[in-house]
């Protein structure tokens, strides 16, 4: 038999219809106290809530990945990439941190030695193969470069434009074994001509036999006329050993370059020189050894158990 | 005996609604998933008499509007279970052949969910709540139809069980 209702259940009907309307013109008015019973519905369900998703959360994880199998292994593969492309952005960022420093302290040394130089970036090494020691840099003759120009780093003379091209130059490393510069002590003023020995290594042969040179002397180019190939002050290398024999026409002395060829980044082409010579200003400061700290230890003896007894 | 099926009713209810809010919504079923409470609700109102099923719904539609998840205003779900729950009671009271049958439950319980979303819907839109795209809201309907003919047939027995012991075992399925 099918409900039929009465007026009693009519009535409850009515009343808990007006009842959920009184709710809904409480609410929309914005009466206080719904709010509250809201709030504290769910501040007591919080830690209902929190329970509950720490159990369904190995659940929930199985669903989405069967749900997101397809787009799961989509976003993997974007992630990779995006991943390769993030560390791509790094190491341009590494090296672009690494040319940038090189590029403050070649422009440094310049100022200091008031050259007008023409930036550049090493763009490739030079074939060994052949027993050469060459650089290509990106800079060529629309940037005013010329063959028989100096090249220097931040730490100092790098080698001379052997070949200008419209657009890069080649660079004979000071290290090549076909290498020669007039060179002078810093201080002593006594010169000499280093050359390249194919490796970091050059050889000074001093002209003054008497000269006395010591370890660690600063090396500095002597110049050439109107500073080509080489223009004065820029800083070689320091002395590391010193030949000394006896019945030797000249004095030699091995010379450790400054400069570190295996590590150009970015060179500077010294396009003018300075009207005077900068003498020994360019001479790199000496490092300062790190100081190390001494500990001192005292042994304080204790007191012996008789007198403690 | 009135005091006595609400103080055995209303635990069993917020003990649904505890499922509901602490479980059921952190599982994050795909095209909306299912409201337990609102599958509860129905199926309880099916097996009872229009009055109890309105006050059922009144009951329940009122924990639902205390729901954080409820976007409308107190009594938004309240008005509307009311409704739902006094037709699915009382297109199933009387008629034992409905009632008899777990399948006119489900079939009454399915339809009375989705009655119950659309019915929400539109009050929400007379009370100025944005749905969004009407597409999303059929899907989400389809959806939890689809959630809710899975899961009311797994919970019929124990809703029938609970409500035999409330009410007395002669409206046990």
């Amino acid at each position: 038999m099918r409900y039929g209702g009465d007026n009693r259940g009519r009535l409850l009907l009515i009343v808990l219809i007006v009842t959920s309307l009184f709710l809904i013109t409480l609410d929309l008015r914005g009466v206080k106290v719904i709010d509250g019973v809201r709030t504290g519905t769910q501040t007591a369900l919080t830690p209902v809530q929190k329970a509950g998703s720490w159990v369904v959360s190995p659940f929930r994880t199985f669903l989405s990945d069967v749900t997101h199998l397809g787009r799961t292994r989509n976003q993997i593969e974007k992630l990779k990439a995006d991943n390769d492309a993030l560390r791509l952005a790094l190491l341009n960022r590494k090296v672009a941190d690494a040319e940038l420093a090189q590029l403050k302290s070649v422009l440094d040394l310049a100022g200091k030695g008031e050259f007008k130089v023409v930036g550049a970036k090493v763009i490739s090494q030079g074939s060994t193969t052949s027993f050469t020691q060459t650089i290509t840099i990106d800079a060529g003759s629309k940037s005013g470069i010329r063959s028989n120009m100096t090249v220097i780093s931040g730490f100092g003379l790098v080698g001379v434009v052997k070949i200008a091209y419209e657009n890069s130059a080649v660079v004979q490393l000071a290290s090549d074994p076909a290498f020669r510069v007039g060179a002078r002590i810093a201080g002593s003023q006594e010169i000499g001509i280093l050359s390249g020995q194919g490796t970091r290594k050059g050889v000074l042969q001093l002209l003054n036999n008497t000269t006395d040179v010591k370890v660690g002397d600063a090396i500095l180019a002597r110049g050439s006329n109107n500073g080509r190939p080489f223009v004065p002050g820029v800083p070689i290398g320091e002395v590391t050993a010193v030949d000394n024999s006896a019945g030797a026409v000249t004095q030699t002395a091995d010379v450790k370059f400054y400069a570190n060829f295996s590590a150009l980044g970015v060179v500077a082409v010294v396009v003018s020189s300075p009207s005077t010579d900068p003498r020994d200003s360019l001479v790199p400061a000496k490092p300062r050894p790190t100081p190390i700290p001494t500990v001192t230890v005292t042994a304080t003896p204790s007191a012996s158990p008789a007198s403690n007894g | 005996m009135i005091s006595r099926r609400f103080f055995f009713s209303f635990p069993i209810f917020f003990s649904v609604y505890l499922l509901q809010e602490g479980f059921v919504t952190q599982m994050r079923l795909p095209v909306g998933g299912f409201s337990l409470i609102l599958i509860f609700t129905l199926a309880w109102a099916s097996m009872s008499t229009p009055e109890i099923g309105a006050v059922t719904g009144f009951g329940a539609g009122l924990l639902m509007d205390l729901s954080e998840t409820a976007p409308g205003p107190l009594g938004h779900w309240t008005l509307v279970l009311i409704l739902i729950s006094f037709t699915v009671s009382f297109l199933s009271y009387g008629d034992d052949h409905a009632r008899a049958n777990p399948l006119s439950i489900v079939f009454l319980v399915v339809v009375g969910v989705v009655g119950a979303q659309i019915a929400f819907a539109l009050l929400g839109l007379l009370l100025g709540q944005a749905l969004g795209n009407i597409v999303q809201v059929l899907f989400i309907c389809l959806g939890t139809a689809f959630w809710s003919a899975i899961v009311t047939p797994l919970i019929l027995p124990i809703i029938s069980r609970l409500h035999a012991l409330v009410f007395g075992t002669a409206s046990r399925i």
